[in-house]
């Protein structure tokens, strides 16, 4: 349970992810979102160190800050256009996209307050790292191959797309 | 006996191949027909395999004890779908065994014969696929274990018929009579079916042996219920048979191919309404109501066709109506119990049927396609083996005896007076279509071969003798007919009638029947033996003084008896009378509902209730506009109300 | 620590080893092959699929998990295999002459094709919702990729675009509905969820229900359900020929594959009547696709909303559920796998390169311009209209039959008079090609056919004969597979 300092922290963090959350997709220049994009994940890092989640808050701020993030801003800064476009950022359908996504969110939150969470009475691992090892190399060392073959499906996919004929 | 499948196998691999042959040639133009050996060797050999298959298979049941003589082999399932459960599944008995060898050994000798007469023309390859198919469906009819596979058979042997009548499309007549062969039949399988229906409902089951197994238990003795399906089962027969009131369609069948004439509307296909009621003596002994319906229409159509056959004068006319004439005799043997006697002489007609019709083409092939027997004559030195052949035909149609057609004949004449269910007045139509039979086929015979000629000298310069293919059919078929009648010698004349002990165990309902009957002296036999003899050769003596003698009898006749011999020579007006009283009324009717209700009420509400849905299409369609956030936005709509229906149930 | 290495069984999974490594091999061969020899990784490819189908047939009647119960192999997954292997083996066979016409001729391809395929093979085969995952996500980026593989085609491009923001839009509600699950159930495998759904009373945990209805989402949307369906038109319009008819065919099934699994097997309707949303959903795919079919003008959106419509009839088999619903959609699945590859190879056959020849007036006399074409597309139109003695029919017959038997009687009715709607279009096409004069075209020179799209008709004719006459054999194979999932 989250308790005192952590529980402020918590509240805090989650006001960084939703705001940036809202900036990424209103910002007029798309460089900015993708500015606001990095701020977004730096909270979610923030999330799972506080869940005692280490290896995934390294990971998330590696590949999603680091890699993903940081692709997008160069493709932005390459192409010209872009970079200086001013970004439309509503149409035709606000009004019943708001009513309904409000109602899926709304129905969302019911759900979720209505439900008894499964809570685990376990300590928090300290060498998360050693345990995720292990566990994808034992329990799930499908998924943990399968995801290989997915990447590597990904990986000629992005060839055969930016390749020159 | 586990390869009784390889029989129907063979003709439909040959129908797939030639087909295939058939369609490949099609797109090309050259004046010669490409592949045509090979067609045949295909066309000939699927069906001489068969043949081959079918003997080995005979001999293997015949070795088997007579009680056991009754094999069925299932294929695999075909339809199940809950109760309803049916196979491809073969039945072997005797009578199904003597089925296959008429289909396969005739139909061979035909296809054979085939080969000379269709040599010239364009689509040999399409001749010989439909030819195998049709061998095909006619074995799916005759082995079929149940009633469903009988009626594949039975619409696909009549789907072959249209087919190969209408062979020459182009030539409006044909054309015409194809559709007429079709629509008849459909009148009469509407009937068919519905019987197939009315069993299933009753006996919730369609195998042969289950039903007659079950027969005498479900269905009273003579009930409405049995008497209802044995009707509406030999109205079917009545249109593939070619019975009264049904039989419009064969003589104008006769527009096809000469062989097509010889097996389908001769030999065989136009026996599967004799054989199907053969097949299912077991629920017609059950209904006496049908029994006698059965053999009185037999019996009338048998006098009737043979009448008008007295004055036809085209060659393929007249053995048309002696088709339709022997068919009835068949039905006459059934409906009084002798269905052995039916089956032997199905088995001696589609002999001698299939020569006569044989020589016949040989006759037209020599004369280029000379249908009037009013210009032919002579013919006896021109072509000798087709004249030796067509005198075996026409001795044993007559029922010389020693020929085959006199032991079958006799024996449904002996069994129509003496049976329990026969009658002195059946036996006197039968002697009296003999001597009919008689007197046209030699009539025919004479006017074809011997007297004067009376041919376009233009025409007789060019006679020949038909090529080999064809000639050693003949010669085959002559032998056939002459010995075919051996297996079933009756027991009066010293033989052990073969023919009866071998099929005695399929009908051993119908030997009840003809039991009592043999319990009349042999005396009563010879009697009506010589009687009929005697009434055949007095008739082929008119007809040698008619038309060989005083070849202007005939004519004197007709000018005395002009109404007699206008209603014959137009066939009782039945074509007219169909016309008037059945056709255009609903021709008219169907003007009438296509122009007025039709067009009116039905189009105007289907039409509105099309263009309401394409309209609502239309609409629909414009959903689509393409853009993702649309796109998009339907698909979260979805999703929110399925999570509100899951959650706030 | 402690390693233990849970036991593995390698020949249960053997045909999905063999698909991936002949798929990298592919890679690794296809740049030292000249031009002129690239057609050797498409031969790779159908070999692959070939042995593949042989290891697939050892393991009939197996039933065995691996992979500490995330791999299941049982009759089920088996038959799906069946329809996925066969499917790809077609569609690689249309595709060669299809690309050389189209000058695209790649070994990626290929490669992408045997990673989709190997997808799907984990759809079935998964008994965990993370593999379930993985796999719908091996199938799908290959087909992002294969709907643009047109590149100098500008409506290829927009379908793959198109797929791919939707596809990965859906992906994240089915993400979301496996987290709510997991952390409901805490657990993502399938034995586990109904082990905690039957033993606790899972009616009033509305995670669970809310973790169900995003996995309905997520495999609506790969089935083409409306409301998911939305992008099915412009992708089978924009894609290249022999990819529409690959994803109208495997992912498809792999989707109800999928589907049916979990829905059937874990969310048990014991205990969770999910009916009567499917119930909705099957009528109104059943009615969109066909009601929009009519307003088409091009034969490949055309297509498009009929396989639509022919989604929602074997919903109608879900709807149903039990032992013959499932076998009656499973035969349904195969029936349509090969009549819609065989229509679509015919429509591949009359196009030229750069020229796609899809409009409904392309079809106007085709038969007389190739009576055989004409005939087989008839057979083709027959049987999805379903008509008999055609697999449409048997397969209509069987999955109406069912529902009518577990009483939901209505939707029977919607599914009939769909089918009738559906005549209409279906029936247009052979009008057309029997009954009009051929437009007047330049290219009015004779259609060839290549060898391998004649095989890959000749097969599709005989299966959709031979199920509509015959269907028994086919249909026992199916009963039998549905056992292990009850």
């Amino acid at each position: 349970m989250l308790t005192g300092v952590s529980e402020a922290v918590y509240y805090i963090l989650a006001a960084i992810i939703i705001g940036s959350g809202v900036m990424v997709v209103s910002m007029k220049n798309i460089f900015h979102s993708a500015l606001f994009l990095v701020l977004c994940f730096f909270g979610v890092a923030g999330i799972y160190i506080l869940l005692s989640a280490e290896f995934i808050a390294a990971v998330q701020v590696l590949i999603y800050v680091g890699a993903i993030t940081i692709l997008m801003i160069f493709a932005i800064m390459l192409t010209a256009r872009l970079y200086s476009a001013q970004i439309k950022q509503s149409n035709e359908q606000v009004v019943p996209g708001l009513i309904i996504v409000s109602a899926l969110l709304v129905i969302t939150i019911f759900a979720l307050s209505k439900t008894t969470w499964k809570l685990s009475s376990q300590a928090p691992e300290t060498q998360t790292v050693a345990e995720i090892g292990k566990l994808l190399m034992t329990t799930y060392v499908l998924p943990f191959e399968i995801v290989s073959v997915v990447l590597l499906s990904a990986l000629i996919g992005a060839i055969v797309i930016a390749r020159r004929d | 006996m586990n390869y009784v499948y390889l029989i129907p196998l063979f003709p439909l691999l040959g129908f797939l191949i030639n087909g295939l042959l058939a369609l490949s040639f099609k797109t090309r133009s050259d004046e010669k027909i490409p592949g045509m050996s090979l067609v045949s060797w295909i066309g000939c050999g699927s069906v001489g395999l068969s043949f081959l298959t079918s003997i080995t298979i005979f001999f293997k049941l015949l070795a088997l004890p007579a009680g056991e003589r009754v094999v069925q082999k299932i294929a695999f399932p075909w339809i199940l779908s809950g109760t309803f459960h049916v196979d491809i599944g073969f039945l072997l008995d005797p009578l199904s065994s003597v089925m296959i060898l008429v289909v396969t050994g005739v139909g061979f000798f035909i296809h054979v014969y085939s080969t000379g007469y269709m040599a010239e023309d364009k689509g040999y390859a399409r001749y010989f696929s439909y030819l195998n198919l049709f061998t095909f469906f006619m074995l799916m009819l005759v082995l079929s274990n149940n009633f469903l596979l009988l009626y594949l058979g039975w619409e696909g042997v009549g789907l072959c018929s249209y087919l190969l009548i209408g062979f020459w499309y182009e030539k409006k007549t044909a054309s015409d009579a194809g559709k007429k062969a079709f629509i008849v039949n459909r009148v009469g399988d509407f009937g068919f079916a519905l019987a197939v229906m009315l069993i299933f409902w009753t006996f919730g089951n369609l195998n042969f042996t289950s039903v007659f197994e079950n027969a005498p238990q479900v269905l009273a003795f003579g009930g409405g219920l049995v008497t209802a399906i044995t009707l509406l089962l030999f109205m079917g027969a009545t249109g593939k048979s070619a019975q009264i009131p049904l039989y419009v369609w064969l003589p104008d069948a006769m527009e096809g191919p000469t062989p097509v004439s010889a097996l389908i509307h001769a030999a065989t296909m136009v026996t599967a309404g004799v054989y199907m009621v053969a097949r299912c003596h077991a629920l017609f002994l059950l209904a006496p109501i049908s029994m006698g319906v059965v053999a009185v229409i037999g019996a009338v159509t048998a006098i009737y066709a043979a009448s008008i056959g007295l004055v036809q004068n085209d060659i393929k006319r007249v053995l048309a109506y002696s088709t339709i004439s022997q068919l009835g005799y068949m039905f006459l043997a059934c409906g009084v119990g002798a269905f052995t006697a039916g089956i032997f002489h199905l088995m001696t007609h589609a002999f001698f049927k299939a020569l006569l019709f044989l020589s016949a083409g040989s006759v037209m092939h020599a004369l280029a396609g000379e249908l009037n027997m009013q210009k032919m004559g002579g013919l006896k030195k021109h072509t000798p083996v087709t004249f030796w052949c067509f005198l075996a035909g026409t001795l044993a149609i007559s029922g010389i005896p020693l020929f085959s057609g006199f032991f079958s004949k006799d024996e449904i004449l002996w069994k129509a007076f003496s049976s329990s269910s026969g009658h002195f007045l059946l036996w006197l139509v039968g002697v009296i279509t003999a001597g009919m039979t008689a007197f046209y086929m030699f009539r025919l015979f004479f006017m074809v071969f011997l007297g004067k000629s009376r041919m376009n000298p233009h025409v007789e310069a060019h006679v020949h003798e038909s090529p080999k293919p064809m000639t050693i059919p003949l010669i085959v078929l002559a032998v056939l007919s002459v010995i075919g009648g051996y297996v079933g010698i009756p027991k009066s004349l010293g033989g052990s009638n073969r023919f009866e002990g071998f099929l005695s165990s399929v009908f051993e309902g119908g030997h009840e029947v003809s039991a009592e009957a043999t319990a009349h002296a042999p005396s009563a036999e010879y009697l009506l033996m010589i009687i009929s003899i005697a009434v055949v050769l007095t008739s082929i003596f008119l007809s040698y003084r008619f038309y060989i003698k005083n070849p202007d009898i005939p004519k004197r006749l007709a000018a005395k008896y002009k109404t007699a011999y206008n209603i014959l020579s137009n066939k009782y007006y039945v074509d007219e009378f169909y016309n008037k009283v059945i056709v255009n009324p609903l021709l008219n009717l169907a003007w009438f509902l296509w122009k007025k209700f039709d067009v009116l009420v039905i189009d105007g509400t289907a039409n509105g209730i099309a263009s309401l849905v394409k309209w609502g299409g239309g609409v629909i369609r414009k959903t689509e506009t393409g853009y993702l956030r649309n796109y998009t936005l339907s698909l979260i709509f979805g999703a929110m109300l399925i999570l509100a229906y899951f959650i706030l149930r | 620590m402690d390693w233990i290495i849970p036991a593995v069984n390698l020949k249960l999974i053997l045909p999905e080893i063999v698909v991936c490594l002949f798929a990298i091999l592919i890679l690794v061969t296809d740049p030292f092959l000249s031009k002129e020899r690239k057609i050797w990784s498409a031969h790779l490819s159908w070999i692959a699929v070939v042995i593949a189908f042989i290891a697939n047939i050892r393991l009939w009647n197996l039933q065995e998990a691996t992979f500490t119960n995330m791999f299941l192999v049982d009759n089920y997954a088996t038959f799906f295999k069946f329809i996925f292997l066969a499917g790809s083996f077609l569609i690689i066979l249309i595709s060669m002459s299809y690309l050389k016409r189209e000058e695209i001729l790649h070994g990626e391809y290929f490669s992408l094709i045997l990673f989709s395929t190997l997808g799907m093979m984990l759809l079935a085969s998964g008994f965990d919702l993370v593999v379930i995952f993985l796999g719908l996500e091996i199938m799908s980026v290959s087909l992002y990729v294969l709907a643009g593989f047109k590149r100098s085609d500008l409506a290829s491009n927009e379908a793959s675009l198109k797929y791919f923001l939707m596809g990965a839009f859906a992906t994240g509600f089915l993400l979301y509905g496996i987290v709510m699950i997991y952390g409901s159930v805490g657990s993502t495998n399938l034995g586990q969820i109904i082990n905690h759904i039957t033993s606790n009373d899972a009616g009033s945990n509305l995670l669970i229900w809310a973790g169900a209805g995003l996995l309905l989402v997520g495999f609506g949307f790969k089935i083409a359900s409306v409301p998911f369906h939305m992008w099915v038109p412009d992708v089978y319009q924009g894609a290249p020929t022999p990819i529409t008819a690959f994803i109208s065919a495997g992912p498809k099934a792999a989707g109800f594959a999928a589907l049916l699994r979990v829905f059937l097997f874990s969310f048990t309707t014991i205990k969770m009547d999910w009916t009567m949303i499917v119930w909705i959903m099957a009528a109104l795919t059943m009615s969109v696709g066909n009601i929009v079919a009519l307003a088409q003008s091009d034969i490949k959106r055309m297509l498009a909303y009929s396989s639509i419509a022919h989604a929602g009839y074997v919903l109608v088999a879900l709807v149903a559920g039990g032992e013959t619903g499932v076998s009656s959609a499973l035969f349904y699945l195969l029936a349509y796998t090969f009549m819609n590859i065989g229509a679509f190879t015919v429509v591949i056959a009359l196009g030229r390169k750069g020229q796609d020849n899809t409009k409904l007036e392309d079809y106007s006399g085709l038969g007389s311009r190739s009576p055989i074409l004409a005939i087989l597309m008839t057979i083709f139109l027959f049987s999805l209209a379903g008509f008999p003695p055609t697999a449409g029919f048997m397969a209509k017959f069987y999955v109406f039959g069912s529902a009518v038997k577990s009483g939901f009687t209505g939707l029977v009715i919607i599914g009939v008079l769909n089918s009738l709607i559906s005549v209409y279009y279906y029936l247009r096409i052979v009008v057309l090609m029997f009954m009009q004069a051929p437009v007047t075209r330049t290219d009015n020179e004779r259609i060839k056919v290549a060898f391998c799209a004649i095989l890959v008709l000749i097969i599709s004719t005989w299966a959709v004969l031979q199920m509509g006459i015959f269907p028994q054999s086919l249909l026992s194979l199916a009963q039998a597979s549905v056992s292990s999932i009850f």
